[in-house]
């Protein structure tokens, strides 16, 4: 199968549960799993708000929305991480700044760099969310005594969460591959934990490898997580799902 | 749970087909006789081995040996051959050179037992040990001082390992290249930053403000710099080897190390007795 590196190649699965390397292959799942746990926790709390905002009905707030999510989203993460490590900081007070160096800086760097990032995306899809939901809805909230806000919190929202779960999965899932990019700036999570291995054993395709399949089946199980709660969640008759289009 | 398993099937199919696609079995000098185009892989920012210059070109001791190299090539194959640069960094060269996209790694690769595993390298052109660079008037004097600091390192590098292994009760920082780490520790975020200790002076001497940063301790390590190619591919080791000797016969090489390391350069680092009566001593007779 992997004949192309016949010549040179000698395969030695073994490296990865060998000592440290097993160790360090846990520690970044665990690193991996809780940047991304974080850092969606931020950034769909990000979302759901500007995502709102997006669809307000008034204009100062769209434009805030509005800004917030173009200037995030259109920046690549890896230049937001480096900013997030190497800017930011810089205009803390020293003591603040201080206290980050010595409470792992990277990783909090990291956090605030994905859940931006990630944040102005969610907000996209929410936006999404509401705006496929009626506006009679609304009207009906407002008509009924509530405010735009308790229209929101307890009518709109909940019904968009509902209908965006697919694209929020992607993002969820986009969201967890990126993590990955924190090694740039020294977070110690899966990849980091691939290459490490990689470059102590000089077994790249195993180590790669074993990162690959460990990203494949966080992925999969976040998929079947989010396809349990979209059945669980879904509102009769609002959303078909589950049986086959009828024609 | 099923098609779990299936994709995983699929997964591994796709990455063995994908691989099979790359190139099968020709020998390096075969591969460079028949593209016209022999690869090297280099560094963006290791002054003063591998870099890019002010002028914005790629420079540096470990390239002109490469070019060294280069010459012996096309007088081995015969016809002209063209010289092409990649970035390579730690974590990067070994994958380069395995799936073929460079042949020969001249940088600051330091050449150890682990690594001979699974590629080969040309006889040491340069040797250093790791040390440190802080800014001036740190606490830290050298290796003993670096329990609970946060000391950076680069990515896949010797040094790392060094550190991980005996220096456990420091706090390692691994940042992907030179600069990176550089720029960390400038703004106070490492209190240390270890690394072979040529490459410090280096980084001292091209930072705006030289005097404000030292390099200290004794070396840590032991760190000989080698060219790193493919395993068992032995004709294409003896011209590099070959090329090394003549030049470390005929001169160039001091030359070299007289442009880059002499008392004129950006880096002067005078050359040891010991290091020279070890590089002539590896040049076997005709």
């Amino acid at each position: 199968m992997f004949g192309f590196l016949g010549m040179t190649y000698e395969f030695k699965w073994s490296v990865l549960w060998a000592q440290p390397h097993l160790t360090w292959l846990i520690d970044g799942v665990l690193t991996s799993l809780r940047l991304a746990s974080i850092s969606w926790c931020l950034a769909v709390l990000l979302g759901i708000i500007f995502g709102a905002m997006r669809t307000a009905p008034f204009r100062p707030i769209r434009a805030i929305a509005t800004f917030y999510v173009e200037f995030f989203r259109n920046v690549p993460l890896l230049v937001w991480l480096f900013f997030w490590y190497f800017g930011a900081p810089e205009v803390f007070p020293e003591v603040v700044r201080q206290w980050f160096i010595r409470h792992g800086i990277e990783f909090w760097s990291a956090v605030a760099a994905i859940s931006v990032y990630h944040g102005s995306r969610f907000a996209e899809v929410i936006r999404a969310g509401i705006q496929a939901i009626p506006k009679t809805q609304l009207e009906a909230g407002l008509s009924s005594g509530l405010s735009v806000f308790e229209t929101y919190r307890l009518i709109i929202i909940p019904i968009a969460l509902r209908l965006i779960v697919p694209p929020a999965t992607n993002e969820s899932l986009n969201l967890l591959k990126n993590t990955s990019l924190a090694m740039t700036i020294g977070v110690a999570e899966l990849t980091f934990a691939a290459r490490q291995i990689e470059t102590y054993t000089a077994k790249a395709v195993e180590a790669l490898t074993s990162a690959a399949l460990i990203y494949l089946a966080l992925c999969l199980s976040i998929s079947s997580v989010m396809n349990w709660i979209e059945a669980k969640f879904a509102i009769p008759g609002l959303i078909a799902r589950g049986t086959r289009a009828e024609h | 749970m099923k098609r779990f398993g299936f994709t995983l099937l699929l997964t591994l199919l796709v990455l063995g087909l994908a691989g099979n696609a790359a190139a099968q079995g020709q020998s390096t000098l075969e591969k460079i006789k028949n593209s016209g185009v022999f690869t090297i892989g280099v560094r963006n920012a290791s002054p003063p081995f591998s870099f890019i210059n002010k002028q914005n070109e790629r420079a540096g001791f470990s390239n002109d040996l490469g070019a060294l190299v280069h010459k012996g090539i096309e007088q081995k194959v015969g016809k002209q051959i063209k010289m092409e640069m990649k970035e390579s960094s730690p974590a990067t060269r070994i994958p380069l050179l395995t799936s073929m996209s460079v042949d020969l790694i001249t940088e600051t690769m330091t050449d150890t037992r682990a690594r001979r595993d699974s590629i080969d390298f040309s006889l040491t052109f340069f040797m250093t040990g790791a040390d440190f660079i802080v800014k001036k008037g740190s606490p830290i004097k050298g290796a003993k001082d670096i329990a609970g600091k946060r000391i950076g390192t680069q990515q896949g590098s010797t040094n790392e390992r060094i550190l991980r292994e005996k220096y456990s009760k420091a706090e390692l920082v691994t940042l992907p290249d030179q600069a990176a780490a550089f720029m960390a520790l400038q703004q106070g975020k490492l209190d240390a930053y270890c690394n072979d200790a040529i490459q410090l002076w280096g980084l001292k001497y091209k930072s705006a403000t030289p005097d404000q940063w030292e390099v200290v301790g004794d070396w840590i390590s032991y760190e000989p710099y080698g060219m790193a190619m493919r395993k068992n591919d032995s004709d294409f080791r003896a011209v590099v080897n070959n090329a090394l000797m003549e030049a470390i016969e005929g001169g160039e090489y001091f030359k070299l190390y007289e442009k880059w390391f002499g008392p004129k350069s950006d880096v002067p680092y005078p050359m040891s007795q010991a290091f020279k009566t070890f590089l002539l001593s590896q040049v076997v007779p005709k």
